[in-house]
């Protein structure tokens, strides 16, 4: 991105609360890796805007993680797949200079609906960004665990993502498994505090 | 410029499609760019060719999130049960998805009905013309089904519109219903809000969608009263 540019996707944005009720102003907790002592800050249907937002207003202050897993950029929809990079880019820079000790991983976009469409090379295409600017930071890394949901006919399998968008707990077990290799061997190799916590 | 008078002005509210957008049936407009909401129907429809449910479960996001957890495999697997949840459908979606195939091949002995979180342009009373023309497809499709409309859930952390909204929902089809053979209300809300107002989010994680611990509070009583209809189904 040409440095005078603002990219939309890297500007903080809190949501509108359009439907009423407040719902997205609290958090979702799931304990899909609860013996690495994680906390989870996901909320559905989350730009990198949004997350921006969060992190920025309170979500880092009281937490100290040795891991922070950043998995966003899907519902970007007014977005180019380089802004959605640059914003993704954006959260991996603020974690790092927020939390000086923690690693940053960030999970590769998913590809996603029932056959190709514009939506998997967009969303491939962020990876392909990400792949190449992520190592630049030095602290943050590139975990692609997507392969394999794309079926050789190029169908998704509603067995994986229910929705052609969402995992299934199938899904899910298939990415946590290179997930969870990857962050025990950084657990492992962060010095102090076996006591590990990620977010 | 048409006078019309209030009294039935609700009648048309209630019944005629034209004049509600919450039912008639419509479906969804791509504008993401993969078209997942089409493929799903189309998915329901094909997936429904050799299957011989004797319950549908037809809605929103708190039914097709139903499918992905376990309870969904202990109480309504045995029951031959299919799932046609969307995330995100509001009532005219739902219209629109069984009245264009999804209800062709299959013939449940009961329809669990759940929508109307979402419809965020309507008003209560739309809302429930939108379900209540569901119930009343459902009849003409499928003549010897019982409908069972589940309740909408309260939501939010604190007390809101939409809460006031659902519950007014509630009563209005609980009323129309009444009188019908083929259809009733269910009530699943196992009390959700606590007395100073607030929600949990050990029960609804997100203050809308259900944790696995809510869906065990909801379906319970549920499954209950679904196998107390089918042992009167299979009586008649």
């Amino acid at each position: 991105m040409s440095g005078d540019e603002i990219n939309p996707a890297a500007v903080a944005q809190a949501v509108e609360d359009v439907q009423g009720d407040d719902r997205w102003m609290s958090q979702i907790w799931r304990e899909l890796f609860s013996p690495l002592h994680a906390l989870n800050f996901g909320i559905g249907g989350d730009t990198t805007c949004n997350v921006l937002w969060r992190l920025q207003n309170g979500e880092l202050d009281n937490i100290r993680p040795k891991v922070t897993v950043v998995w966003v950029g899907t519902n970007n929809h007014e977005h180019s797949a380089e802004q959605v990079a640059g914003g993704i880019l954006a959260i991996a820079q603020l974690l790092t200079s927020r939390l000086p000790k923690t690693k940053v991983v960030v999970l590769g976009l998913l590809a996603r609906g029932d056959g190709p469409n514009p939506l998997r090379e967009k969303n491939a295409a962020v990876n392909g960004f990400l792949r190449s600017w992520l190592p630049r930071l030095g602290q943050a890394q590139f975990l692609d665990v997507g392969a394999g949901f794309v079926h050789s006919d190029g169908t998704i399998s509603t067995r994986d993502m229910f929705d052609f968008l969402h995992l299934t707990a199938a899904g899910y077990r298939a990415i946590a498994k290179p997930l969870s290799d990857l962050l025990l061997q950084i657990l492992d190799e962060t010095p102090e505090e076996k006591r590990a916590s990620l977010v | 410029m048409h006078h019309i008078a209030n009294a039935s002005l609700t009648d048309k509210v209630m019944s005629s499609g034209d004049s509600n957008p919450a039912a008639t049936p419509t479906p969804c407009v791509d504008i993401q760019g993969d078209g997942r909401w089409m493929s799903l129907h189309n998915h329901f429809v094909s997936n429904s060719k050799d299957k011989e449910p004797d319950v549908l479960f037809v809605g929103d996001s708190l039914v097709q999130l139903l499918h992905q957890f376990e309870v969904w495999r202990e109480l309504f697997s045995p029951l031959h049960a299919l799932n046609f949840g969307v995330g995100g459908d509001e009532t005219q979606h739902v219209l629109w998805r069984l009245s264009n195939g999804e209800l062709a091949h299959i013939s449940p002995k009961v329809v669990v009905l759940w929508v109307g979180t979402h419809n965020h342009s309507h008003t209560a009373e739309q809302i429930c013309g939108g379900i209540m023309a569901i119930v009343q497809l459902i009849k003409d499709k499928l003549p010897k089904a019982y409908t069972l409309v589940l309740g909408v859930l309260p939501r939010g952390k604190m007390p809101n519109p939409l809460r006031e909204r659902n519950a007014q929902v509630n009563k209005l089809v609980k009323d129309a219903v009444s009188s019908l053979p083929h259809a009733s209300l269910l009530n699943v809300d196992p009390g959700f809000v606590h007395s100073d107002g607030s929600i949990s989010h050990q029960d609804l994680y997100d203050f809308l969608h259900l944790t696995p611990q809510g869906y065990q509070a909801v379906c319970q009583p549920l499954h209950a009263h679904l196998k107390g209809l089918l042992e009167k189904q299979a009586e008649n």
